[in-house]
Parts: structure tokens; sequence; C-alpha cells
């Protein structure tokens, strides 16, 4: 057994381990990503790459708490920022497209929180346009009749996470960044004022002693905070995506709804992409999780709805993917209070994040002041108390409340 | 709570004893058994008529000029339909409910139909196994099933001059129908060294019947003057608007030229892989069949999957031709009726099957062992194949990227290369590629993933839908109000 050193370790190889390898490799860190299986496989592997910078809707079907829109719209203008240069900073395409996007509303409710959210928009810095049903159509002809409103965004976009995340890693090597693959973190110990890990099984155990331990598992986060002695509050869910085979029409909008849970792009291979969190059948950490019938009929009869051209093609494919969901539906980045030299990223749009949160992971790693204010997105408001469990605590009597009532 | 849902969803239910998908030789010979003993049976078929691909029926000017090539398919048709078995033919079934128990299907129109059962038989054969080589995109490159396919249906032959390669005993009842039809069968290439003296000795042992076949088709292509060149493997084809020749090579040199013939035609298989994708899907345990690297359904004696409601029968549940498939349709048929039916199924007729089986699985073996095992043939031909070959031809994606994806970030892993590689996103969903896929990977990462058993199964997973089908019928799924478009 060889005990080996590195200046951090990141516990996840998807797109936000990906990224934080990437930015901390760059400033001259030695890095060492873990990952359980393949990178970039699970969580971020399987999301639609959506990038949106305008508010999309407040809850996916299934989700118990809305998001907090506001909160979120200055953060996603400076992610915004970031994607506008990730393909030079990566020296590769990684099939970002920039062509704007469409958050829709067929309701008179749903009109409304379109010209809410326009509001915070605006404030937030993020140029958005209201246009009526027939002012969408016009611009989107392949709108169906049944969309009222719209809002546009310039800055709406998504990019191929299958290569967003190898083009990270790719990154971190070239500045000396190691990923080592099929090697399942099994424990996380204090040692001396940082950490040891150890990954791997038999001939391909890893023994690392570092001072930083970066916790992006995703869907497996909780899991690695508790090896640790950290107990947080996070639940992974399951969510579902679809394809269909390559179509001859031409859409180079994204097309989200405000109201229920619908994101709908074409991507550069021209299969159009269906997804908007949808809840999956099953959740299987250890293999695949299982796919619902009941949710692929549901989301493609909304897609079909707002975007009638759908129904003239065929599914290709359908999968489900897990990701990293907190009591809020907030992200949660920052360092654990109490486990110096620990620190924990994920949680909801971690895709559209990566490169914001890689760099601020980055300063707070390096004791900067970070880009963007994330002082009440810590882990501390997920932490649970020695002695009590994860269910006990929901946090749906505490924050929410507070958030609806900024949102008002 | 799924029973609350299930009424939400629109679409026929059909409620059967039992269900049966594919109606080749191993399905109709089950069905034709439970319905005759009086059970509820429905069997499925995705082609307009009941037969598979064994027993695929003429067209009707076809069978009226030239007669039917297997009258024994005919009867059996008849015997299922006579037995009162519910023939759904254009139906395809595409996936599975989340109750894990209800097949999900679409009729000849698209229709949606779901099924359930309290016995599921899955004969849902086999798709032949190719492997790619320059030139393979060409038009008049082929597969030897989809040639006899259009000698047994149509009556039309794949071209004037034809060359015959890959593996297996299957390539000699095609080039035997070829010549039938007039064709001049330039050559086989067959990969290993199966056709030696031996094998007409084995044939007049008398009771291995399939050897005894084999050598009689190898007297019939002697008889014709057509080569069989052993140890021989396709390297290129070439061609401007279609294939024009082919270059061969020896298998144990796969890079290097031997001969080069013209042809109009070129047919290239070796052999045939189950189609377990609905096994799979219903949660039935699969298990890596070493000499093939196929994913192959785990079942008993009577072809019993791990779910004990589902049973895997005929090609589907692994290779071994016609008689085994009929064997094995029977077998689980007795099975059933001894669960479902009081009345035990006579001793003489089960032991006169289960023997039957038992000879049949055993000249399977021995045939098989005259041919080099597809794994060990992917291992000559996977690190041979040129960089710039396309192997996906669905996504166009060459060689060298999927070496370079495997061995690279996706560290041996076969599911991360397709993904980051696309090869197998295409719509025939890996079912030309993946067994190259599968070699390739294997001949850049030859060390498996470690921990993750499914890292070491060698196929792509299985997911729903089994083929792309039109959102149309998932639209009527979701009932009436999506198909209006109307919210109000």
């Amino acid at each position: 057994m060889t005990t080996r050193t590195a200046d951090a370790v990141i516990v996840g190889a998807g797109v936000l381990g990906a990224s934080v390898a990437s930015h901390l490799a760059r400033s001259g860190h030695r890095v060492l990503v873990l990952d359980r299986g393949a990178p970039g496989r699970e969580g971020s592997g399987t999301t639609a790459g959506n990038l949106h910078m305008q508010a999309v809707h407040t809850k996916r079907p299934g989700q118990a708490v809305p998001l907090d829109s506001a909160r979120f719209l200055p953060l996603q203008r400076a992610a915004s920022d970031r994607w506008e240069t990730l393909e030079e900073e990566l020296e590769t395409s990684v099939e970002v497209r920039r062509t704007g996007g469409f958050t829709i509303a067929e309701t008179d409710e749903q009109c409304r929180e379109l010209h809410d959210k326009h509001g915070w928009e605006a404030a937030a810095g993020i140029p958005t346009e209201i246009l009526d049903g027939d002012a969408a159509r016009a611009a989107l002809p392949l709108l169906g009749p049944t969309v009222a409103a719209a809002t546009w965004c310039d800055l709406d976009g998504y990019a191929n996470p299958l290569k967003v995340t190898p083009a990270y890693l790719d990154s971190a090597a070239r500045h000396g960044g190691r990923t080592l693959a099929f090697a399942p973190v099994r424990r996380i110990t204090r040692n001396g004022d940082g950490w040891r890990v150890v990954a791997g099984h038999g001939a391909a155990e890893r023994v690392v002693d570092t001072p930083v331990v970066v916790d992006v598992a995703g869907p497996w986060l909780g899991e690695i905070a508790a090896m640790a002695g950290i107990t947080l509050r996070m639940t992974p869910v399951a969510i579902q995506m679809h394809a269909t085979v390559r179509s001859s029409a031409t859409m180079s909008h994204l097309v989200q709804h405000i109201g229920e849970g619908l994101s709908v792009k074409q991507v550069a291979a021209g299969n159009l992409l269906i997804g908007g969190g949808w809840p999956a059948l099953s959740m299987d950490l250890a293999g695949r999780s299982g796919t619902s019938l009941d949710s692929l009929v549901g989301n493609v009869a909304l897609a079909v709805r707002v975007l009638p051209f759908i129904r003239d093609l065929r599914l290709l494919r359908m999968w489900a993917g897990p990701l990293a969901a907190t009591p809020d539906e907030m992200p949660v980045i920052g360092e654990v209070p109490g486990a110096p030299g620990f620190y924990v990223a994920g949680g909801t749009y971690a895709f559209t994040f990566a490169p914001l949160w890689g760099e601020t992971l980055r300063c707070l790693i390096e004791g900067k002041p970070p880009p963007v204010d994330i002082s009440d997105l810590g882990p501390g408001r997920l932490m649970v108390p020695a002695g009590g469990s994860a269910r006990d605590n929901g946090l749906e009597q505490e924050n929410p409340q507070d958030r609806r009532s900024k949102r008002c | 709570m799924t029973a609350e849902r299930s009424a939400a969803l629109h679409g026929e239910v059909v409620e059967r004893d039992v269900v049966i998908v594919g109606g080749g030789p191993a399905g109709l010979s089950a069905a034709a058994r439970l319905a005759s003993a009086g059970l509820a049976v429905t069997i499925l078929d995705e082609q307009p008529e009941l037969g598979g691909q064994y027993y695929r029926r003429p067209a009707p000017a076809v069978a009226e000029q030239w007669g039917d090539h297997r009258p024994d398919g005919g009867r059996l048709i008849a015997r299922v339909r006579a037995a009162g078995a519910e023939c759904r033919t254009g139906h395809l079934v595409w996936g599975v409910d989340d109750d894990g128990r209800t097949l999900l299907a679409s009729d000849a129109a698209g229709h949606p139909v779901r099924l359930r059962a309290r016995h599921l038989v899955l004969a849902t054969g086999a798709f032949e196994r190719v492997f790619p080589f320059p030139g393979w995109q060409l038009p008049g490159v082929t597969t030897p099933g989809f040639a006899q396919h259009l000698a047994a249906g149509d009556h039309t032959t794949i071209g004037e001059r034809v060359v015959l390669a890959g593996s297996g005993p299957f390539l000699l009842p095609v080039a035997c129908s070829l010549i039938e039809l007039g064709v001049t069968v330039v050559g086989i290439a067959e990969a290993g060294r199966p056709y030696r003296p031996s094998l007409r000795a084995l044939g007049a042992l008398g009771h291995p019947a399939r050897l005894r076949e084999l050598a009689g088709y190898v007297a019939r292509l002697a008889r014709a003057r057509v080569p069989i060149w052993q140890e021989t493997v396709v390297l290129r084809a070439d061609g401007r608007d279609r294939v024009s020749s082919v270059t061969l090579a020896a298998a144990a040199r796969p890079a290097r030229p031997v001969r080069t013939v013209e042809v109009d035609a070129l047919c290239v298989g070796y052999g045939f892989r189950p189609q377990t994708d609905l096994a799979r899907m219903l949660g039935c345990a699969v298990r890596v069949d070493v000499a093939s690297g196929d994913a192959v359904p785990v079942t008993d004696a009577a072809g019993r999957a791990s779910r004990a409601d589902v049973y895997v029968v005929g090609e589907a549940a692994g290779i071994g031709g016609v008689h085994a498939a009929k064997a094995r349709g029977l077998a689980a048929a007795h099975d059933i009726l001894t669960r479902e039916v009081r009345e035990t199924v006579p001793v003489a007729e089960v032991r006169r099957v289960a023997s039957a089986r038992r000879r049949l699985a055993r000249f399977t073996a021995l045939t098989d062992s005259l041919y080099p095992g597809p794994a060990a043939l992917l291992a000559t031909l996977a690190p041979a194949l040129p960089a710039d070959t396309m192997v996906c031809r669905c996504e166009a994606v060459r060689a060298e990227e999927i070496r370079a994806t495997a061995a690279g970030s996706a560290d041996g892993d076969l599911n991360a290369t397709k993904a980051w590689s696309r090869a197998g996103m295409g719509p025939c969903q890996g079912r030309e590629c993946g067994f190259a896929v599968a070699g390739l990977v294997r001949s850049v990462a030859p060390r498996p993933g470690a921990g993750d058993g499914e890292s070491r199964v060698e196929v792509f997973p299985s997911r729903l839908p089994v083929r792309p089908i039109p959102l149309a019928t998932l639209l009527e799924l979701a009932g009436p109000d999506s198909q209006e478009g109307d919210r109000s």
C-alpha cells in the first residue's frame, strides 16, 4: 500500500468535479479526481445540457418545493458569462450553442408568472423580452396554438454534457491533474489537519493524504460526506430524458415551460431532446434507474402540445439519471462548518452552474473571495445535528417560507 | 397505485393466460400446444405474417409460381390458428409498462396495445452478427440473412456474382438457395476451418442430423464447383456506386490481402446473436456466454427465466437452430401446462421433448465446436480493423474514434464509450455495431472496469423503446386530450 499526496482530492468526475479539477489544476494545484465508475456517466452525463439563463419552471413534476427564481437569477447571470468563454478556455468545442430560448406560458396564471419572472430578470441584468402567443409563434412558427405568451432570452442555449465533462478533465490533465476511474471512495478520515482518502479495492487500492476534499459526487454527495462523519440532508432523485430520431426540421432555440416540466431542443446531431425533470420510475444508484412510461407519456404529450411538429417523429431512446436534490431545491456550495478542508457542491442547476461553481470552489479553497455571494448556499443549512436523522429534519418547515416571502 | 394509473392510460388491454412474443418456430410450437390444451393464448409478431425468419412465408405470387420452400412452416401456422390462438401479426412489442409485467405493443396501424398474461413466452429470435470492414456501407453489401429473405420471400436474387463470407453453418444453405436461383456463388469465405474430411465422417455416424445436413450442403456446393476458402475473412469491399470487388485475407493475418474477387454483391455474417432486449427489460437475469460474448438469459431446462412468469425460448435463449427452437418452445408449453392446468401432460410426450431437447443441445455444442467462437474471432478481427473504417453507420463513427474513447476516459467501459463516441446511438440502437464496438473496446482496454458487474456484460443495456416508435402511438396512450392539442 503506497500513500500518495495531493493538494486536493475531488470525489466525483461529473461536470462539477471536472470543472473544479480544471480550475485548481490550472492554478497549479496537484489534484486527483476519483470516480466510482466511468467519468461523466451518472448525474451530469445523463442530463439535458440546457443552459438556461432566464428563469424556468419553478416546479418540476413531483418536486415538493418551488425554486427561488429571484435568488437564482444573479447567479445565472454570472454563469452565463462563463459559458461565453468556456470553449476558448478549454481549447475545444463542447457544442455550446447560445441561440436563445423561449420560456412559454399557456394559462393566465402562467402568464402572470411570466411577467413576475421578467421583472426579476431585468433586476438581475438578464435581458428578456415578453411576447404574446402570436408574436411568439411568429418568431418560432413551430410553437403550437396553446402557447399564450413567452419570454425570449438571447443568452439561453445548451451544451453537450458528454463533451463538457471530458473537455474539463482533459484541461485538468494538461495541467498535471489526474483522474482515476472505477475507483470508488471507501473511507475518508481525519489525518492531522487534513484528510486521508481510501479508494478502490485490492491491488487497485489508493490511499491519498490531502488537505482538501471536494465532495461533488452528485447523487452520492450525502453518502461521501457521511464517510467523513458529516450528515447532510440530501436526497438523490432520478429523472428521465427522451430522445427522438434525427429530424430534418430545424429548431435552433431552447423551449421551456414556466408552469410544467418541459425542455425541448434539437441537438447538433439533429435529435430532439425532451426533458423537464419528469420523475423516473425507480432510482437505483448501484445500477440503472428505471424509466417510467407514465412520465414518458406525460412529457411527450406536453412536448407535442407546445411543439406539434414533434408528433411526426419517432422516439429513439429514453433514460433515467440520478441527481442530487436538497430539501429546499437550492444549490449547496461551500466548506462544511466544523470540517475544515471539506467542501461540498451540488444540487439544482449543477450543469448550468458548473463553470461558475468550479471557479467559486477554487476561490474558497485558495481563501479568496468568491465571484458571487454564496453565503446563504453553504452546507450548514443542510447539516443534521448529532443524534438527529435526515428524515426528522425536513427543511420544508423552515427555509421555503423565508424564500417565498423574498419572492413576493 | 398501478391500477389507478393504468386506468388513466388509454388503449386496449389484452388479458390472456399466455402471451407469446415472436411467431417463429419456437413461438409457434409453444402456441400450438398451449392453445390446443384450451388456454387463452395470444401470439404476436412484428411481421405481417407468422413464421419468423426461418418459416418466412413467400409472397402469394411467389408461392403460386414457385411453391412454398418450407411447407412444414405453413402447416404449423395452420395448426396454431386452428387451435384457437389469437394471432396478432404486424404487432411490434416495444416495451414494458411501469408495473413490470404489461407488454407495450403497437399494431400495424400504429395504435397502442397493452397485453397482460399469467405467463409470458419470449421467442424473440435473433439478429445477424455483423462485423464491419472498409466498404461495408457500399450498396450491394448485405448479410446472408437478407439474401436468404429475398430468395425465400420474393424469389429475388441479391446479385449475379456473389461472395458469401463470415462464419458459421448458415452460409452454406444460403449459398445453396442462391445457386437454385441461378446466382453464381463465386466462393464462400469461412473464417474458421470447419470443413475437414472428418465432417463427412461425422455425418456418416448416422445420428447427428444437423451435421449430416451440413455435409449435404457441402456436397451440393462441391457439385456446383463453389470453392470454400477456409480460414479466410473479408479485408475490404471496393466499388464506385456499388460493390464491384471484394478483397479477402487470411483469418490469422486479417490485414494482409490474399485474393481479390469481382462481385456485384457481397454477403457477410458471423452467425446470429440472441435478441434479448425484452427479456432484459423484464428484469430476467442474463449471463455472459464466454464463447460468443453475448448476453444469454439464464433459464432452466423448460426455458423458465429468473422471473417465474417469463420463459425465453428459441434463438432468444441461445442460438441452436430450428429443431432446438421447436423443442424449447414445446418444453416451455409443457411447463406452463403443468403449472396452469391440473391435468398433467402425458409423460411420454414430456420425455420425448426433453430428450430431443438434450440431444439437440449436444449437437448444437458439437456443431458450434467446428466453428471459431465469435468472441475469439472478435479478438482477432477488432485490432486489425483499419482506423478509418465506419463502424457505426447510423452515426458515422469510425474505429479510431471508438478506440480513442475506450482507451481514454471511458477506461474500457462499453457504455461510456457509446455515450462519448455516439457509436450505437442511432436508429438501429446498436444492433448492427454493438458486437464490433464491444470488440474494439476490449482490444484497447483489455481490463474490464473493476467492480461494476454491468460493465462486464458485452452488450449495450436494454432500453425502452426496443425499436424506435412513433410519438403518435404514445399520444394515444396519453388519451384523447393530447390528441386534440387542446388544453381548455
